[in-house]
């Protein structure tokens, strides 16, 4: 084997180095990039600059009641109303979560809709969403909306098979219903559906073109937006790839060749290959400035970015809270629990075990510095301070820090193992004298820190009588 | 407290807790290897020693403590301390 080329030689510090340019605690890590990113197209290089996220008006917008009802029992409209309420405060007074989509069919539709423009938000803006069906913007216009998306697939999976037509036709289809989306005063928004399963030079080019041109005949305000719909998860983010799973060639063609400016474009992705977050993130890394999501990713299918992701990955690119209130987050997904949408227990950032350690030596960890074994500070961002779950491999450490959250003890108030040593060996016992195999819930851990614990207990609960 | 009888209830509480004869412990036992103390026993032993002798002691580094005979000269610090 050759010699390494390059000495790394151990460099020794009095104080730690914790990268705080980086891992500051208060806010969720930040994504500093050190260079610009390069992808082939066409055979020549080209440059991306990552660092012009900090000044693009990058975005977030939302489609909970139209993708994510696709996916579950329909809301009711106080559902909604009151999702949309908390929408609104999560994506803050700057409209980080601009817009929201709604169908318009139904009678409970759009009494939603007129319920939640009611409420009087800035943001999230309410546009619709209808098929490409020129007398649908009756409705549109009958809403008083100024937006709304229409279908309007791309791949010839849909165009032979599903529509049972040709690209000339359903191009100058299309073009009809965008023609009349003019008319009525609507902005079109083109949801290019399997988009990533699409001839790229064979139809959505020419179809993107076609758009760009009708768009010149337009006041800015009515010109066509286009959503690129990742309609099966196909997209991939790395550099390298060929079209049309390519997220960044794509893009590069419709802002570079088709001349779409980068406000006017839209990310649409699902999860069917577990890309979906990095997916939506990669397409404003390269020039997309609104990534389309739904709380939790509730979807068709697999889901969409989820916008709780979206939101963290907005800050830190950021690296500034913006007006987000992440704290909503955490309302929203027990709003959703209480309504019968379950969220798994290991789901990042909501979930009810997503900062909860079970190792005793993570807990360890976590009750000398919470920085150890938390991703950031989950308390202030969340609400949600780390927890432990009691196991025969959680430790007294880990009985200890459950103790201290459970009591909410802070500073010299904190206990250590030692005083705890009862109920650890209880906990212990549990598994090792009666054979148990499940975690220790809390209630039960409530039950014998009441019996095991008298004194704490007495201090900051009150009576130890049940 | 005379040193001698801070070792025998050093041994008392080691024989309750870890549930071994007198004879098997010495002043050079480890805790661990000879006594088979495991991890949680080793709390409960710490918090027996500041019952017994009603002290309190710094936990990690009592923690730390190896053999019988430093629990005694470790202990010993704590009662005598006054």
């Amino acid at each position: 084997m050759s010699r390494p080329s390059k000495p790394h030689p151990l460099v020794e510090v009095d104080e730690p180095n914790l990268l705080e340019d980086t891992f500051d605690y208060s806010l969720p890590p930040l994504i500093r990039f050190d260079g610009p990113i390069v992808e082939y197209i066409d055979g020549q290089p080209v440059q991306f600059d990552p660092k012009e996220l900090a000044s693009r008006d990058i975005h977030i917008t939302d489609t909970t009641f139209r993708d994510g009802q696709q996916a579950c029992p329909p809301y009711s409209v106080d559902q909604m109303v009151h999702i949309y309420d908390l929408m609104a405060r999560l994506g803050g007074p700057n409209g980080v979560v601009r817009q929201t989509e709604f169908f318009l069919y139904t009678k409970n539709d759009r009494e939603a809709l007129d319920r939640c423009r009611a409420l009087g938000h800035d943001y999230p803006q309410c546009t619709g969403w209808i098929r490409a069906d020129k007398g649908d913007f009756r409705l549109v216009k009958a809403a008083g909306l100024n937006e709304t998306g229409m279908l309007t697939s791309c791949s010839d999976y849909h165009i032979f098979y599903k529509l049972k037509s040709d690209r000339k036709r359903i191009l100058e289809r299309y073009c009809q219903v965008v023609d009349a989306a003019f008319e009525a005063g609507v902005r079109p928004r083109c949801h290019l559906e399997d988009v990533t399963r699409a001839d790229i030079d064979g139809f959505v080019l020419p179809f993107v073109d076609r758009l760009m041109e009708m768009s010149e005949q337009v006041p800015e305000h009515l010109t066509v937006k286009i959503r690129l719909c990742d309609t099966m998860g196909f997209g991939i983010s790395y550099p390298g790839v060929e079209l049309p799973r390519s997220i960044p060639k794509l893009i590069y063609k419709l802002r570079h060749e088709c001349g779409v400016p980068a406000d006017r474009l839209e990310w649409h992705g699902h999860n069917d290959f577990h890309k979906v977050h990095v997916n939506g993130a990669t397409a404003w890394l390269y020039g997309c400035d609104a990534v389309n999501t739904t709380l939790f990713g509730f979807g068709e299918r697999t889901g969409n970015p989820p916008m709780e992701a979206a939101v963290f990955e907005y800050i830190a690119l950021k690296g500034d809270l913006c007006g987000i209130d992440t704290t909503a987050i955490t309302e929203l997904a027990d709003y959703m629990r209480s309504i019968g949408l379950p969220i798994p227990a290991n789901y990042p950032f909501v979930g009810r075990h997503f900062n909860t350690t079970r190792a005793g030596i993570h807990a360890g960890g976590l009750r000398q510095d919470e920085r150890i074994y938390n991703i950031f500070d989950t308390t202030a961002l969340l609400g949600r301070p780390p927890r432990v779950a009691i196991t025969d491999k959680s430790g007294a450490d880990g009985v200890a820090l459950w103790v201290n959250e459970f009591f909410g003890l802070k500073g010299d108030e904190r206990v250590n193992k030692i005083k705890v040593h009862a109920l650890a060996r209880w906990v212990l016992d549990q598994y090792e004298v009666n054979g148990r195999l499940t975690a220790i819930s809390d209630e039960e851990l409530e039950a014998k820190a009441r019996e095991l614990l008298p004194e704490l207990w007495q201090k900051y609960k009150g009576s130890t009588q049940a | 407290m005379e040193k001698n009888e801070i070792e025998q209830r050093v041994v008392k509480v080691v024989c309750e807790v870890l549930g071994v004869t007198p004879e098997m412990v010495k002043p050079d036992s480890n805790f661990v290897f000879d006594l088979g103390a495991e991890s949680t026993q080793s709390v409960q032993l710490v918090a027996a020693f500041e019952e017994e002798f009603d002290i309190e002691m710094d936990s990690e580094e009592a923690l730390a403590v190896e053999t019988v005979g430093a629990a005694v000269d470790f202990i010993e610090k704590y009662v005598n301390k006054n």
